[in-house]
């Protein structure tokens, strides 16, 4: 029985989408255990009831929450697919800006007003069952949460930290070189593909299931970061609006 | 792994220049995959190489260790295929490999490995991989992390390595470690063994920065004490558990295994990857639940892992001091400090109980049986005013008051209660003195002291004892210990010499043990009388018909100094390894508490880290059995 899937996506890049497209290859084997029946991206129409549920984009607004409460009441699995489902993503930012000001910024001011809301994470609006975290998400990751899906697995994240992930590439740690690095907090599964590139972790992924927080803020303060440093640290992925 | 621990005590050392080296690199990687440190991406990493000329042979001990290769993150066990009826596809054979280049703490780490994966059923995937390497070792330089001088690691004795570049000045002089590392010379770099030999580089002591207050030897115990020291919670509290510890230690080698399905679900693989008991989940129970929930159960766990349940086992610290640990931890965990910490707690614990001078006071102990053994020689036992727990092969002091203390061997073995046996020959005025001892009387006793023989790391293996004289009577300890624990015990032989045959010890025990089957007893005397109807000679006499497997024995030898420069030499040429080798090196050990200097071997403490010491512990060590 192939697992009836279909995509949604809310406030977002629709890079996570993307990253599932360019699976390539891949991709036509994934077609193999399900069928697509709703994908903005590439097909219109409606599908019905759903085994799986990819939910892409933070949710804003009373529009968007009745859209993914309706997804949510048609589908066995809701899965968050990237940052912006999953934690709030970089539109989460906007909560600690003047709502006019960013409007401004990112529509001009001859537009007239959108009717947003405040981003916030699909988990706050309905139940998620499954999380795929990144932005974008990784590909080899989504196709093995599916996998994990349609043989009835539950489908597993790494519960270690990024630096696990850099100690295997043999990186230098980015402490070393005088930068903060999320890698100590965040839940591995890049491949640490930020260190690798020569940048820092900046927690895409989200929290670990439980971050060692007193060990890191000493390793932080001991760096000279500030309360404030460390939440402008978080603020970027983790913050989903928090203060 | 009998072959390649074949040791040639005529261990060949020649000298040869860098771009010998090279070209010999170079000629193997025509039959072998060469693994050697290597710039990568502005980086040196241990990884195959592509041209000889990428080895570097002078790289820092950050490099990760060889167990990437020889244990490695990802390894597949076995290929399934689902469609129809499930199938088992097993994996290839390890492709034959060089591992060039392999710091001497690495090597002791491969032992370790060796220790852990063979112990019980075999891993047959590590063996195929250990079998099909080739080790070659290199000098290096500590860092500031490395503290590998407080654990005998930083030096390596032949048998842990097949080739050894050992650095001197702008040339390297290449020790041969075993007959593979021999047989690779001839067929690869021929010249070298035309080469006149060289005399071996005298042992060049290392310096780090970080060191151990005290030796391996005691730190289980201090562990053991320190099991609800606060220091676990406080480096349990700045742990970020990221497992680089672990993952980094070459030594540790815990995994989980897991199934990778095909994305066509027509079949997959179980592969085994590394874990790390740092991280959440390590532990978890399927009903939910963790056995080690918290940081500090785990941190503690680790350390309890390296430096006393498998020094326990194998009688060597899971550790190798190469600083990989503490060098990757970014909340700066230290093994150094933890340990020194520790071991100052324990100390002050000690002088708090005890009045100034306490530890030299000796408890009364009672003579509960005396009486004569051989001419000149008489058995005591004592009843002591506690229980007394101790490995066969420990010591204790006896004390005559006004005529002063000496040390005695315990003969006996543990028996949960009091009581301890001692065998005291009659040279001077203190055994003298002990002779005319009558049950009821009153000695002094401290102790025991010392580290014994490692009787749970020798289970599984047989056992070959050989006695010389009076070095007899620590030996009856570790009969007892294994006789008591016979079926965990492949073949026990003993050779005894004796220099007549009034002089043989325990001859009741000896006849015993005979007849039940439970130990080969073999037994020469240099003079025999009427009665005596056994071989003559000295006790290397009765090597010639010996047929133990060299791969699976363990020897335990005692003797005067002279007996162990003919023994071990035949031991190796047997084809023990040198850390299978367990000597008594008895030195005049007067207070038993590592202070008083008079036992000291070199830098080694004899009444700490012996009297019963493994050969590749004091190989080298110029006072041990030169002289």
């Amino acid at each position: 029985m192939k697992l009836r899937a279909g995509f949604f996506d809310f406030t977002g890049c629709e890079g996570c989408q993307l990253a599932v497209l360019l699976l390539g290859e891949e991709l036509l084997d994934l077609l193999a255990l399900v069928d697509v029946v709703e994908f903005r991206e590439v097909m219109d129409g409606r599908g019905g009831d759903l085994d799986v549920a990819f939910v892409e984009g933070s949710i804003c607004g009373p529009e968007q929450e009745a859209r993914v409460r309706e997804v949510r009441e048609r589908s066995r699995v809701v899965v968050a697919l990237g940052s912006c489902a999953d934690t709030g993503g970089v539109n989460a930012l906007v909560h600690d800006l003047d709502p006019g000001a960013s409007h401004g910024i990112v529509y001009g001011r001859e537009h007239p007003p959108a009717r947003t809301g405040l981003p916030r994470p699909v988990s706050e609006v309905v139940r998620v069952d499954v999380r795929v975290p990144g932005c974008p998400v990784d590909g080899a990751e989504f196709l093995q949460v599916l996998q994990s899906l349609a043989v009835g697995r539950t489908p597993w994240l790494p519960a270690y930290p990024v630096c696990v992930e850099c100690r295997l590439a043999e990186l230098p740690c980015v402490f070393e070189r005088g930068e903060t690095c999320l890698g100590p907090v965040v839940r591995a599964g890049c491949g640490a593909r930020c260190p690798e590139g020569g940048d820092r972790c900046r927690g895409c992924r989200g929290l670990v299931d439980n971050p060692r927080e007193s060990a890191y803020r000493k390793v932080l303060e001991e760096q000279g970061l500030s309360a404030e440093d460390m939440v402008r640290e978080f603020r970027l992925f983790n913050l989903g609006g928090r203060r | 792994m009998g072959e390649p621990r074949r040791h040639a005590p005529e261990s060949l050392w020649v000298g040869v220049s860098e771009v010998d080296v090279h070209r010999l690199v170079r000629a193997l990687m025509s039959s072998y995959e060469v693994v050697g440190a290597r710039l990568r991406r502005g980086r040196l990493v241990l990884d195959r190489l592509a041209d000889h000329a990428e080895l570097r042979l002078d790289y820092p001990p950050r490099v990760h260790s060889p167990k990437k290769f020889l244990f490695p993150n990802w390894e597949r066990l076995f290929r399934f295929r689902l469609q129809g009826t499930v199938r088992l596809e097993a994996e290839h054979a390890a492709p034959p490999r060089v591992l060039f280049g392999l710091h001497p703490c690495d090597l002791h780490a491969v032992r370790i490995l060796d220790d852990c994966l063979f112990d019980g059923q075999a891993d047959t995937a590590y063996r195929a991989k250990r079998e099909a390497s080739i080790l070659v070792g290199v000098d290096c330089d500590p860092d500031d992390h490395c503290f590998c001088t407080s654990l005998g690691t930083d030096r390596v004795a032949a048998g842990f390595f097949d080739l050894f570049l050992h650095r001197d000045g702008d040339r390297y002089l290449v020790q041969v470690g075993s007959g593979r590392g021999r047989a690779l010379l001839e067929r690869f770099a021929p010249g070298w063994l035309s080469r006149p030999p060289e005399d071996p580089l005298p042992l060049q002591p290392k310096r780090t920065r970080r060191r151990l207050v005290r030796p391996p030897e005691v730190l289980a115990a201090v562990l053991e004490d320190g099991y609800d020291d606060p220091i676990w919670e406080e480096i349990g509290e700045r742990c970020l558990g990221c497992g680089s510890c672990t993952l980094l230690c070459p030594s540790c080698y815990c995994f989980t295994v897991e199934d990778r399905l095909r994305l066509d679900l027509a079949g997959g693989e179980r592969v085994r990857v590394w874990d790390s008991c740092q991280f959440d989940q390590f532990t978890q129970l399927s009903g939910g639940g963790e056995a080690r929930a918290n940081q500090a159960d785990r941190q503690r766990h680790r350390f309890f892992r390296k430096y006393k349940y498998l020094w326990d086992k194998h009688r060597r610290t899971a550790c190798v001091g190469c600083g990989r640990c503490s060098r990757e931890c970014l909340a700066r965990i230290d093994p150094v400090e933890v340990l020194n910490r520790l071991v100052e707690e324990r100390e002050a614990r000690v002088r708090a109980l005890r009045p100034p001078g306490g530890e030299y006071r000796p408890e009364l102990a009672e003579v509960v049986a005396a009486e004569p053994l051989s001419p000149g020689v008489r058995r005591l036992k004592l009843r002591l005013p506690r229980s007394v727990t101790f490995q066969p092969g420990m010591f204790v002091t006896v004390s005559v008051f006004g005529l002063g203390e000496a040390p005695f061997t315990i003969a006996s073995d543990p028996d949960g209660g009091p009581h301890l046996d001692l065998v005291v020959a009659a040279q001077g005025s203190l055994t003298r003195a002990l002779h005319r001892l009558r049950p009821g009387d009153v000695v002094g006793v401290r102790g025991p002291f010392g580290t014994g023989y490692p009787v749970d790391a020798m289970a599984g293996r047989d056992v070959l004892l050989v006695a010389g004289g009076l070095g007899m009577v620590i030996l009856r300890a570790l009969l007892l210990a294994l006789i008591a624990r016979r079926r965990e015990f492949g073949r026990i032989v003993l050779l005894y010499g004796a220099r007549h045959p009034q002089a043989l010890l325990f001859r009741d025990d000896l006849r015993r043990w005979l007849d039940r089957g439970v130990v080969d007893v073999r037994v020469i005397v240099e003079e025999g009388d009427r009665s005596w109807c056994g071989p003559l000679g000295n006790v290397v006499r009765l090597f010639r018909r010996l047929d133990l497997d060299p791969g699976r024995t363990v020897a335990a030898v005692s003797g005067p100094p002279d007996m162990y420069r003919f023994t071990t030499p035949l031991l190796l040429e047997m084809g023990l390894s040198p850390d299978r080798i367990l000597l008594n090196l008895e030195r005049r050990m007067k207070c038993g508490l590592g202070k008083c200097g008079k036992c000291r071997i070199d830098d080694l403490c004899v009444c700490e880290a012996g009297p019963v010491l493994p050969y590749d512990r004091v190989q080298g060590l110029r006072e041990a059995i030169e002289r």
